[in-house]
């Protein structure tokens, strides 16, 4: 059945590739003629040709010498599927000749390189991918970038899904998120620079006017379901979940979902169509199609930290789109502690800045929640939200006053919203029409849906603050206090009413991230008697069982390094003691670096 | 309404629309036909199945040409309904800016009534029901009435079930004047629906009360921390181990 399904599509995405015009991509290098002296008459093509190529001799020539030899090794290391030899080229040596050589400027173009790697066209589709990831992150694209690394894009998902078979290529697991996750860089980044029409110059409207297909929302999608139903990651994933034995997954997973290649880059995949769903505005199927996705940190896709951070931004993220401010409370939450303990491990990694911009944004976005939900929360993340946006969090927190905070965190922490669709550039009435019309960009469009949410709740607080300081009281009284009309209080207190239910997962409450029941955790509840408001307040007993845990087992590793540790002078009676601390360290279970272990013990609220 | 599993999934959806929804197809233009009659199946029959719906409004996202006013009003009239479910804006976030199409002939109704809509949306998100209903029954809200909601099985009394809903959150007892205003009832109508619903008005004074359910009990707790051995297990392995 999928695999009718498919076919469908598989045939539109072949389309797309066949518009790609090869010869653009792969250069002209090499394909031409020899410059040769003896030819009598040197027709114009080829003249072009042998300039070009003497050009790019020339460009070669000028490649500086550490950097040659580390495209040899690095294309040596790709031949050879040498996965530690690859990460190490691409996760130090292309960084660090970038920020020697290539800081400002663009790497050499794959066409020069070519006869380092002896034309070798798969290592230049990688190399490629690099270099315009080079150009997307430290220089200005233009449009000819833009289109090209569309076409690379192109040919590398070409190349790994419509070979015969799957392909021998083994890449590191970072490289592959990374590849994923500039694809869809590269298409929001192109959707947007899309959408401001009235920057373009005369060239570029032509270009867009006669290529709709590039970057359009569906080839995306095409490629992404495209690599998940290849390596048949859904179907992994559950059996998985079923503890299927090595052997039956693999049978389950066929030739493409044995290979960590295809495997990874289908769950990255999966990732990738959250987020691409999110950035489109459909929150719903963006959280539909993780359904299989088990969010937990034990899970074997989790070994990329930029993936799993990600995936927790994007599924709080429409969470909070789909007013479910529990479930998105507690996305942050788990996230953000993951961020807290691992940063002790992770300074060096050059993901490392990107991964703190997105937890800066994941802490306006938990500040946001709790201001509409307010709740108990974990200590560690309040603080450091308090610390952060304090100052929103107290605006926010009065009225009307405190929607321009709202306003100001949700900019800062949404994604980048596009449109699916492209200024209508192949019909020039059309589109002057287009500009004329004051077109709303789509994260306003969002914003200001949200904010009908938050304006909705804008009572709340105030009734809130009056009403824990009663039992009962009786409705005219408290019009009268809040000099508002007896009626409209009234209605508003069942806005508040409804603001504490929510809806959330709760532990057996289903499968899929969609799944959930109505709480309420609201700790001040209410009920009206005819026009008499009966208040209860919950308390919370103050909680010592986290800190006291998370102490004896830090004592615990004090004493066992204590333990482990080589006494200082050994004197002749002490040496007995020596051996016997000694097999104490196996039995208390090889004390690992401190700090591991804290691992389990954020002791979530309940 | 308590379960997101019913919204997620309803029982009245058919596995044709379940396969459509779920799987790759949701994204093939020739099937916008299967879910539109599908939609209007549910305007008929008082049927909602959010996911469906908006899996209309995807494929016009993506394929602009395929774009029907009548059927996203139609969309939203229903989500209207869901309250207090956010349905109604994750069908707007769907709608992208689009240039208006300049045809005379057959001019879109979108424009012109989805500020209608949103009003009403505010309105209903609000708990304002009185104000909903002035606004719905005033002459603004004429092409909506006499166009779209009058086709939609069951309208009023579906907006009659998201009153119901907080007001059986919040009250143990509401007097019946007051209910009758958010209900847009008549002295005589009231009765009836409020018996219905298993709700008892005492004839002498007028007010209605409502049986206890999980939110108009209110009771004050103290939560006291319950330690789960799973949280001491490493304390007690290592206590065992040395």
């Amino acid at each position: 059945m999928a695999q009718q399904r498919t076919a469908v599509w598989e045939a539109d995405l072949d389309e797309d590739f066949h518009d790609v015009d090869l010869n653009l991509a792969i250069g002209s290098y090499g394909q031409n003629g020899h410059y040769d002296d003896a030819q009598p008459r040197i027709d114009e093509a080829t003249l072009i040709a042998v300039q070009q190529q003497v050009a790019q001799q020339a460009a070669l020539a000028q490649v500086p010498d550490p950097v040659k030899r580390f495209i040899v090794h690095f294309h040596q290391a790709v031949l050879e599927n040498n996965l530690s030899e690859i990460s190490v080229a691409y996760e130090s040596g292309w960084n660090r000749l970038t920020e020697k050589f290539y800081a400002k400027t663009e790497w050499p173009e794959a066409e020069v390189i070519a006869p380092l790697v002896n034309d070798d066209q798969i290592f230049l589709i990688l190399y490629r991918e690099l270099y315009y990831r080079h150009v997307y992150s430290r220089i200005q694209p233009d449009v000819d970038d833009r289109f090209h690394s569309y076409e690379n894009s192109c040919e590398l998902f070409n190349y790994l899904l419509n070979s015969d078979g799957p392909v021998p290529l083994e890449l590191p697991e970072q490289w592959l998120w990374d590849i994923i996750d500039e694809f869809i860089y590269q298409f929001q980044s192109f959707c947007v620079w899309r959408s401001k029409v009235k920057s373009k110059s005369e060239e570029e409207l032509v270009l867009l006017a006669d290529s709709s297909q590039a970057w359009s929302s569906y080839s995306v999608l095409n490629v992404l379901y495209s690599l998940i139903q290849k390596s048949k990651i859904n179907e992994h994933i559950i059996a998985l979940q079923e503890g299927k034995s090595q052997e039956e997954i693999a049978a389950i997973v066929g030739e493409y979902g044995t290979r960590p290649l295809y495997r990874m880059l289908g769950y990255f995949s999966v990732i990738g169509l959250l987020r691409v769903h999110s950035l489109l505005g459909d929150f719903t199927l963006a959280l539909k199609v993780m359904e299989n996705v088990e969010l937990n940190q034990k899970s074997p896709f989790t070994r990329v930290t930029a993936c799993h951070v990600t995936t927790y931004y994007y599924v709080g993220f429409c969470y909070l789109m789909l007013r479910r401010y529990p479930d998105a409370i507690r996305t942050f939450v788990s996230v953000l502690n993951f961020i807290l303990r691992m940063r002790q491990y992770h300074t060096r990694s050059y993901q490392y800045d990107q991964i703190n911009k997105t937890a800066d944004r994941m802490y306006a976005l938990f500040a946001i929640c709790t201001a509409l939900f307010p709740t108990r929360v974990d200590d560690n993340i309040s603080n450091v939200v308090k610390e952060r946006y304090g100052e929103q969090i107290g605006k926010m927190s009065r009225g009307d006053e405190g929607i321009p905070a709202f306003e100001e965190l949700f900019l800062y922490a949404c994604p980048k919203f596009i449109s699916a669709n492209p200024p209508p550039y192949e019909d020039p009435e059309l589109l002057q029409s287009y500009v004329e019309m004051s077109v709303t960009e789509p994260a306003q469009r969002h914003l200001s849906l949200f904010l009908s949410d938050v304006h909705a709740q804008v009572p709340v607080p105030t009734l809130r603050s009056f009403l824990k300081l009663y039992t009962s009281l009786n409705a005219t009284k408290l019009a009268n206090f809040l000099d508002a009309d007896e009626e409209e209080m009234v209605q508003q207190l069942m806005v508040m009413k409804q603001a504490s239910r929510r809806t959330s997962r709760v532990d057996n409450g289903g499968k899929g991230l969609l799944a959930g029941e109505t709480i309420s955790t609201s700790d001040l509840d209410f009920v009206i008697d005819e026009n008499m408001v009966h208040i209860a307040e919950s308390t919370v007993g103050r909680r010592y069982a986290g800190w006291f845990i998370r102490n004896t087992e830090h004592a615990q590793r004090v004493l066992d390094t204590l333990k482990n540790s080589p006494l200082p002078v050994a004197p002749k009676p002490a040496q007995s003691a020596q051996p016997k601390a000694d097999a104490a360290a196996p039995a208390a279970g090889a004390p690992k670096p401190a700090g591991q272990k804290v691992a389990w013990g954020g002791v979530k609220v309940a | 309404m308590s379960s997101a599993s019913a919204w997620e999934t309803p029982s009245t959806r058919t596995e044709l629309i379940e396969n459509l929804v779920s799987g790759v197809d949701r994204y093939n233009p020739s099937n916008v036909g299967i879910l539109e009659d599908y939609l209007y199946h549910q305007i008929r029959s008082e049927e909602y199945d959010c996911l469906a719906n908006l899996a209309i409004l995807k494929l016009y996202q993506f394929n602009p040409d395929l774009y029907n006013p009548d059927v996203v009003i139609n969309i939203l009239v229903k989500a209207l309904t869901a309250l207090p479910f956010p349905d109604f804006n994750l069908c707007i976030s769907l709608l992208d800016e689009r240039p208006v199409a300049s045809n005379p002939d057959e001019p879109d109704p979108l424009p012109s009534l989805l500020p209608v809509l949103q009003s009403l949306h505010n309105l209903l998100q609000q708990c304002r029901f009185p104000a909903f209903w002035a606004l719905y029954r005033s002459e603004d809200a004429e092409p909506l009435r006499d166009n779209y909601t009058i086709e939609v099985a069951g309208f009023e009394n579906a907006i009659r079930e998201v009153v119901v809903r907080a007001v059986k959150a919040a009250f143990q007892r509401i007097s019946s004047q007051r209910l009758s205003t958010y209900l847009d009832f008549s002295d005589e109508e009231l009765p009836t629906f409020v018996e219905a619903l298993g709700w008892t008005i005492d004839a002498s004074t007028g007010v209605v009360s409502i049986p206890p359910n999980a939110d108009n009990q209110i009771e004050s707790t103290v939560v006291q921390e319950t330690i789960q051995l799973p949280q001491l297990v490493k304390v007690i392995a290592h206590a065992q181990a040395s």
